[in-house]
């Protein structure tokens, strides 16, 4: 019994410590509750279609680099970010299958057998999609506040540790999407991702997602 | 016809790589500080690039920061931020390397990466260098450890033609830094001509 009182407590801390690192949030007090409803509200997002900003916060160098584009996704795994400023690049995942072009050249790759790309593109589509807090790569713990929920995701996964400290998804109270991804790097840099100007469920030809 | 290969083959050599390119440059006085003109003025400049190393194809955004202690950070990330380096050129000439990408953390690419920024940012120590000259250009020659780094401009040393890294007969990098608006290149160049690693910048407003 002590062990379970213990235990619990250690939870309770671990919860309040990770509320503290984000003022003005909490732990959401139905983990099981708010899990239902984001997935029944990602089970009805068959499409998103948005502007985003990128931030690449360079802590040492007190500076940051922003980037603009805009942002596709049409289920079940479909994305398609095309970086506008400050140069051009497209990134088209489509399953299995990864498109790159840049001012110069035009890469085709596919994630079979490479792990990390499985990884990675598995984790932009359900931040994308909301499935995210299923996402075994990870350990998940869920705050909230007024405006909405925060999900701080801390990687399991060695691979994914190299890269991440933790990735933070801010998801919208209203229609429970995702309005800003937050990647913290174990150097101290971090890139932030805000999507705005949100379309749901517009129709989006399959052609935008084309990455043979 | 044993000797007649070997013939062929010293004969290949003579006109090939054993030629010293550079024998036929003349002496001159001159300057060799003038080309410290051409040191780009990097405060907070924004590059596109793509980097062509063997079969690899690398783009992204390289940020080059003048730092308050007159250090120069010189940042490569992917479009998606995704760091690739992290290097620190200090005043006094040293090197800190902060990040390397695990897969890309193997000594001969920093050191490569390390020379190749070195010329660009083109901070050369001048003591012991000459100035020589041949029909078209002038050269300022800045020895180094393997060969010599050789500032290629105009007989005026009014433009930079280019920069080469040489061994002790023929270059091994050579890099262009052209379109210069208000003292920082628009476009920079750098090729490795032993083997094929290529790196492409051009400027980008941040």
């Amino acid at each position: 019994m002590r062990r379970w009182i213990i235990a619990l407590m250690i939870t309770c801390s671990v919860a309040q410590a990770n509320a503290q690192q984000h003022p003005g949030y909490k732990p959401v007090a139905d983990v099981a509750g708010f899990k239902q409803q984001f997935a029944t509200a990602s089970r009805q997002t068959q499409s998103i279609q948005c502007d985003f900003v990128q931030e690449k916060n360079l802590s040492m160098l007190a500076d940051k680099i922003t980037s603009k584009g805009k942002f596709w996704f049409k289920k079940e795994n479909k994305v398609r970010m095309e970086y506008t400023a400050p140069s051009y690049y497209l990134l088209v995942m489509n399953g299995k299958d990864i498109k790159t072009k840049d001012g110069q050249k035009e890469s085709h790759v596919s994630t079979k057998g490479n792990k990390l790309f499985e990884q990675i593109n598995k984790i932009t589509v359900d931040c994308v999609q909301g499935n995210v807090v299923d996402n075994a790569d990870f350990k998940t713990n869920i705050l909230e506040n007024a405006a909405g929920y925060l999900l701080e995701m801390t990687p399991v996964n060695k691979q994914l540790a190299q890269y991440f400290k933790t990735i933070v998804l801010l998801v919208d109270r209203k229609d429970l999407t995702v309005n800003k991804i937050e990647m913290y790097e174990a150097g101290g840099d971090n890139t932030t991702i805000s999507f705005l100007h949100k379309q749901l469920n517009v129709n989006i030809p399959d052609a935008t997602f084309a990455a043979k | 016809m044993r000797l007649l290969l070997l013939n062929s083959l010293l004969l290949l050599c003579i006109l090939t790589s054993c030629t010293n390119v550079y024998k036929d440059l003349q002496q001159t006085p001159g300057d060799p500080g003038c080309i410290t003109q051409f040191r780009p003025q990097f405060d907070n400049t924004l590059y596109s690039t793509q980097v062509d190393v063997m079969k690899h194809h690398l783009s992204g955004l390289l940020f080059i920061k003048q730092m308050p202690d007159s250090s120069q950070r010189v940042v490569f990330a992917n479009e998606m931020g995704f760091k690739f380096f992290d290097f620190e050129f200090t005043r006094d000439g040293q090197f800190i390397k902060h990040y390397m990408m695990d897969k890309m953390d193997k000594k001969a690419v920093v050191k490569t990466l390390r020379g190749d920024f070195e010329l660009v940012l083109l901070h050369p120590d001048l003591q012991k260098a000459t100035v020589k000259k041949d029909g078209q250009f002038r050269y300022v020659v800045v020895p180094t450890a393997k060969g010599n780094n050789y500032y290629i401009t105009d007989t005026a040393c009014t433009k930079l033609e280019r920069i080469e890294k040489s061994s002790s007969r023929k270059p091994v990098v050579k890099a262009w830094l052209t379109d210069y608006k208000n003292g920082v290149p628009d476009t920079i160049l750098i090729r490795h001509q032993a083997f094929k690693f290529n790196i492409s910048l051009q400027r980008v407003q941040k």
